[in-house]
């Protein structure tokens, strides 16, 4: 790690002023992945600014109509722990539980796991790699085991958060603001695949603060889960993760859909052609297979990761037939 | 005392060595199984508990000195290059830093054994020294680190070891003729006539089986903190051979071993890759000596997963001949290891195909190759592991052609002798490890639809149960020294030179001299980890700490005992036959009657002290003495995820003596658990286009996590084993972590009706051989 200036500042509006200006400027909030990338010399930003006293940026609340908003310093832990929130979203609960360890969840933050960086042990060892500026992947003809199945850049990274692929299921939209006032932009819009003159997954610009995520009321009737597989049963990012939530008729039959894969593509994968071929069917266990196919079409496994697809497709599987078990159940 | 040479055989991690050693006096007679022992066999709460858990415990990495340097090391990003300059001019002049060590200002700075320079010319994998600043703060060496300019001459490598060992191979060091690491290698075993028992085989099963390098991961990495005074350089050492570091860094400097005084306190983890002073704390003493500063020099954890050691991967080649009711009739073996830039040996991969089962055609081959990786270190039962998992899965693949139990396959070719040389097995309890542990997991039951298929045949869950076995040494040997020493109040101080590695060294040697001294555990004090104030003791490795180190504490607690009766037979004006000592009470053996404290006596005296010596005595010569044991597992596998489980593991050893059962069952978790680690998740991923490891970190890296764990069931089977030393016990440490990797994946086997064709079963291999 390298020597930097430390400063703190109490809102986000003081956050967004003091990255004003400042290139080599960042914001630390629960530094789970800040502190990583420093010291593997990945990032030297000269200057830390600390957004953790800006209180108003924490908290769990919900609106009369069901909506809920997520302060973005509120950390994993409380996601985790908050009761009316696991009533409410039981996606969410299930996102954080196995995600990292307890100490890291106590650590870390809303914000800073939709900002993280990917986990590709070439952009955070000693490589010169097309993120950093560098002129090629290592990973693709390298070792990927844990790298996309679906990429159409140039780079074959996938985005580590368990909660980015729970919250773009549930349509939530992320407050940033910045130096021309606030603005709103929903998951797959914060996190894209990265271009030649944005090495990074997320897209925010560098004097943006993110405020708050929402989530929008949703129906009475929905359900939905997150089902990830791990190399191990804790603190392992997901190999493959799906999730699914899906607003289902009395009779059964899926009025809306929402289907994300996570740690198959650079973002949150959301499967729009799924969430067709659901809506308005009932959900049996042969729809859900078929389901799965259509969530694999396409993807082209690198030399390491052809299990991917197979993960892809069972999660895609169970995560529907879940979901449809839950409104059964419930 | 008048004493003797006599020339002895060690088994050490699996080799045997010839050696003299210097004996005196008479061990006590062995506790046999009728002994009655009062402290010894309890389970005793570890003596240094308090410490360990409350952070009192200084570890190498706690010491904290005056004035001293931090030392970081810059290291090699390639696997081999001419490091053609290094430029350290601003580094040198940089805040803070005090110096910079080179390959151009260290001559004469050589490795531990003295085999080559520490900074080379040629780096032969990533990870080799560069450099290593010296400054005042971690910060600062780390900013210095970052000036020094390194001209590398890149060099053709090979990081495969089949690969390696062809003709037209690169060279892992330009110098040497070929890959191989010696004229002997690779070593090829031969007993009866392969051909001919091949050709009388009904059926003959071949298994290819891989393992992965598997790292230590000592939560202490490897490192030294190291202060000269002008006369004496103390060095803090992270390290499992305390008489051997200073033996190296005495040679290094040029000190007499008198001016040499290494410490080693707690260690925070070895299992075997620590059985030297590592450069890293020669570096440490080096720098100390020549700058005046004390410095620390606490590697990495990128650092030590790149140039700590690892165990070796292996690729294993069997060919097993039997005939129709399963008796062996052939084993061919060609086992294949990547043993690094600088193996110099090969861990025995070989050993279980020659010893485990009966079978009179064996031919075994181990073929290590050097490659540009990080080089080999011995790590809990080098090779062995390997070994039995290789072997015992190509057992069960014989098992399946035969279509006989696996386990009546093993009872059928019980090798009731050893077969390497003849000799008998001093005890060999085997059979009662297989009968009980197979009755505690329910191995009758093992294919009843409701155990595999647990949520039915629609579910993609199967569960499977397998087992595989263990021999090993661990009966320790000359030579091991101990005092005893009575203080005037009746307690009494243990003097040893030993290493605690974690494993509760200090805990057990304190049962055994109150045992024999007839004190409470509380009036027992061990010292050990000091050169100076100790008195010689072995490397703690092989499982032989307790069986080496145990017999002489109770050799010299016995003379001491003595000692004190003599004194008190005439200071009491009784006969000393007619006197006992229990819980540091004096009495009267016919009455029964107590005569006040052993301090009473003793506190009579005008300062003396009671010191007596003890020797380890030399190995019984006419017959091998083993730890035995087998492992059961149970596992759950998810056919559509890939994903595996392990549930339950039981573990029927025979250690011989259990001095504590507390201490015994944290090493059998301990060594399940890094088995399991082995088995399910733990590999180095290296780039075979950059040849260098991607994953050197506790991220990428896999170890278990608590949930990881199953329900682990300990059997304990046997007896003292009177051949084995006057303790009756064998050492533990190896033990447990030999069966589990082999047993999970037969219990894989079982599970999904496939064979794995190597470890770890992550996702990734298991749906792979599932698609196959």
């Amino acid at each position: 790690m390298r020597a930097f200036d430390h400063s703190a500042v109490q809102s986000a509006d003081e956050a967004v002023a003091a990255l004003r200006g400042q290139d080599e400027a960042s914001l630390i909030a629960g530094g789970a992945d800040l502190l990583s990338l420093m010291k593997a010399d990945v990032v030297a930003p000269a200057h830390i600014i600390d957004l953790k006293p800006a209180r108003d940026l924490r908290g769990v609340s919900v609106a009369a109509d069901g909506a809920v908003r997520l302060g973005a310093l509120t950390t994993l832990a409380e996601i985790e722990r908050d009761e009316a929130l696991a009533e409410r979203l039981p996606i969410l609960r299930a996102a954080v539980r196995d995600a990292a360890t307890p100490q890291l969840r106590n650590m870390a933050t809303l914000g800073g796991n939709l900002m993280q960086r990917n986990r590709c042990w070439y952009l955070r060892g000693p490589y010169a790699c097309w993120q950093k500026g560098g002129d090629r992947c290592f990973a693709r003809e390298g070792q990927n085991k844990y790298h996309a199945i679906f990429y159409d850049g140039s780079c074959v990274a996938v985005h580590p958060s368990d909660l980015a692929p729970a919250l773009l299921a549930l349509d939530a939209r992320v407050e940033v603001v910045g130096p021309a006032g606030p603005r709103a932009l929903a998951i797959d819009e914060l996190l894209q695949t990265p271009t030649a003159e944005r090495r990074r997954e997320a897209t925010l610009a560098a004097d943006e603060v993110i405020v708050a995520v929402t989530v929008p009321a949703q129906p009475a009737n929905a359900h939905g889960v997150y089902l990830k597989l791990m190399e191990r049963q804790a603190w392992a990012y997901a190999l493959v993760s799906a999730a699914a939530q899906l607003a289902l008729t009395e009779d059964g039959r899926v009025e809306q859909a929402r289907v994300v894969l996570g740690g198959v593509a650079s973002a949150p994968r959301r499967l729009p052609a799924v969430e067709a071929l659901l809506v308005g069917q009932a959900v049996t266990p042969e729809l859900a297979t078929r389901a799965a196919e259509v969530a694999i079409t396409g993807a082209t496994p690198l030399a390491h990761n052809g299990y991917k697809v197979q993960m892809a497709r069972e999660l895609t599987r169970r995560a529907i037939l879940q979901v449809a078990g839950a409104q059964r159940d419930g | 005392m008048p004493i003797r040479i006599v020339t002895t055989h060690l088994e050490f991690e699996g080799q045997v060595y010839e050696q003299r050693v210097v004996l005196e006096g008479d061990e006590p007679a062995v506790w046999d199984a009728d002994a009655k022992l009062g402290v010894v066999g309890q389970p005793v709460p570890r003596v240094d508990g308090r410490e360990r858990v409350t952070g009192g415990a200084q570890f190498t990495y706690d010491v904290a000195l005056p004035g001293m340097l931090i030392a970081v090391g810059l290291r090699s990003p390639h696997p081999h290059a001419r490091v053609a300059s290094v430029n350290a001019a601003r580094a040198e002049v940089a805040p803070g830093v005090r110096a910079v060590y080179t390959r151009f200002n260290t001559e004469g700075l050589i490795n531990p054994n003295g085999e080559r320079p520490i900074f080379a010319e040629e780096v032969v994998y990533q990870g080799q020294e560069v450099a290593v600043v010296l400054a005042e703060t971690r910060q600062q060496a780390i900013d210095a680190l970052r000036l020094i300019a390194v001209e590398y001459e890149p060099l053709p490598f090979v990081v495969d070891p089949e690969a390696a060992l062809a003709v037209e191979a690169p060279h892992v060091q330009t110098t040497r003729e070929n890959n191989s690491i010696g004229e002997d290698w690779p070593k090829i075993y031969e007993r009866g006539d392969v051909e001919k028992g091949f050709a009388e085989a009904d059926v003959i099963a071949e298994t290819r089986f891989t393992t992965e390098a598997a790292l230590h991961n000592s939560m202490e990495t490897h490192g030294g903190v190291a202060s000269w005074d002008g006369h004496t350089l103390t060095l803090w050492s992270s390290t499992q051979n305390i008489y051997g570091a200073r033996q190296q860094v005495a040679a290094a400097l040029g000190l007499h071993q008198n001016q040499v005084h290494v410490i080693k306190r707690y260690l925070g983890g070895g299992f075997g890759s620590k059985f030297d002073a590592h450069n890293s704390g020669l570096l440490a003493a080096w720098a100390a000596y020549h700058l005046g500063r004390p410095v620390k020099y606490m590697l990495s954890r990128e650092e030590e997963n790149l140039a700590a050691g690892n165990r070796p991967p292996s690729v294993q080649t069997y060919r097993i001949g039997a005939k129709r009711d399963g008796a062996l009739t052939a084993i061919e073996l060609r086992a294949v290891g990547n043993v690094g830039a600088f193996g110099g040996w090969f861990s025995p991969v070989s050993l279980p195909a020659k010893e485990m089962y009966l079978c009179p055609n064996v031919r075994a081959t181990d073929a290590p190759a050097r490659t540009n990786l990080g080089t080999q270190g011995s790590f809990r039962a080098p090779g062995v592991v390997e070994g039995i998992a290789g072997l015992e899965v190509a057992l069960d693949n014989l098992a399946r052609e035969l279509a006989l139990d696996p386990l009546e396959l093993r009872r059928k070719n019980y090798a009731p002798s050893y077969q390497i040389i003849e000799k008998p097995y001093a005890v060999k309890t085997l059979r009662e490890a297989y009968d009980r542990g197979a009755e505690r997991i329910g191995w009758a039951t093992r294919d009843a639809e409701e155990r595999r298929y647990p949520r039915g045949r629609d579910s993609s869950l199967r569960r499977g149960v397998g087992m595989a076995s263990q021999f090993w040494g661990g009966d320790g040997g000359p030579p091991a020294q101990a005092i005893a020493k009575l203080l005037p109040d009746g307690s009494a101080v243990i003097v040893t030179g030993t290493q605690d590695l974690g494993t509760g060294t200090r805990t057990v040697l304190a049962q055994i001299a109150a045992e024999e001294l007839g004190l409470p555990l509380a009036a027992v004090r061990v010292e050990l980890g000091e050169t100076e104030f100790g008195v010689f003791s072995p490397p703690s490795g092989g499982s032989m700490t307790l069986a080496s180190v145990g017999p002489a504490v109770r050799m010299a607690a016995a003379g001491a005992r003595r000692e004190a009766m003599e004194i008190v037979s005439h200071l009491a004006e009784a006969p000393i036959d007619a006197l006992d000592v229990r819980d540091g009470v004096i009495l009267n053996r016919e009455t029964g009657k107590e005569m006040g404290s052993l301090g009473s006596f003793l506190g009579q005296l005008e300062g003396h002290e009671v010191t007596a010596r003890g020797m380890r005595g030399p190995n019984a010569e006419e017959v091998i003495v083993r730890t035995f044991g087998t492992q059961f597992a149970e596992v759950e596998v998810d056919i559509a995820t890939g994903q595996v489980r392990v549930l339950r593991v039981v573990a029927a050893h025979d250690c011989g003596r259990i001095v504590n059962p507390l201490t015994f069952s944290s090493q059998m978790e301990g060594g399940i658990i890094q088995g399991i680690g082995m088995a399910l998740f733990e590999q180095r991923i290296v780039d075979e286009r950059l040849g260098v490891s991607v994953n050197p970190n506790f991220g990428d890296y896999k170890v278990p996590t608590i949930r990881d764990v199953p329900e682990i069931e300990i059997i304990t089977v046997g007896q003292p084993n009177p051949f084995a030393n006057t303790l009756g016990a064998l050492g533990a440490g190896e033990p447990p972590i030999i069966p589990t990797p082999g047993a999970i994946a037969n219990a894989f086997a079982h599970a999904v009706g496939r064979a794995p064709h190597g470890l770890p079963l992550t996702p990734d291999r298991v749906l792979a051989l599932l698609a196959e």
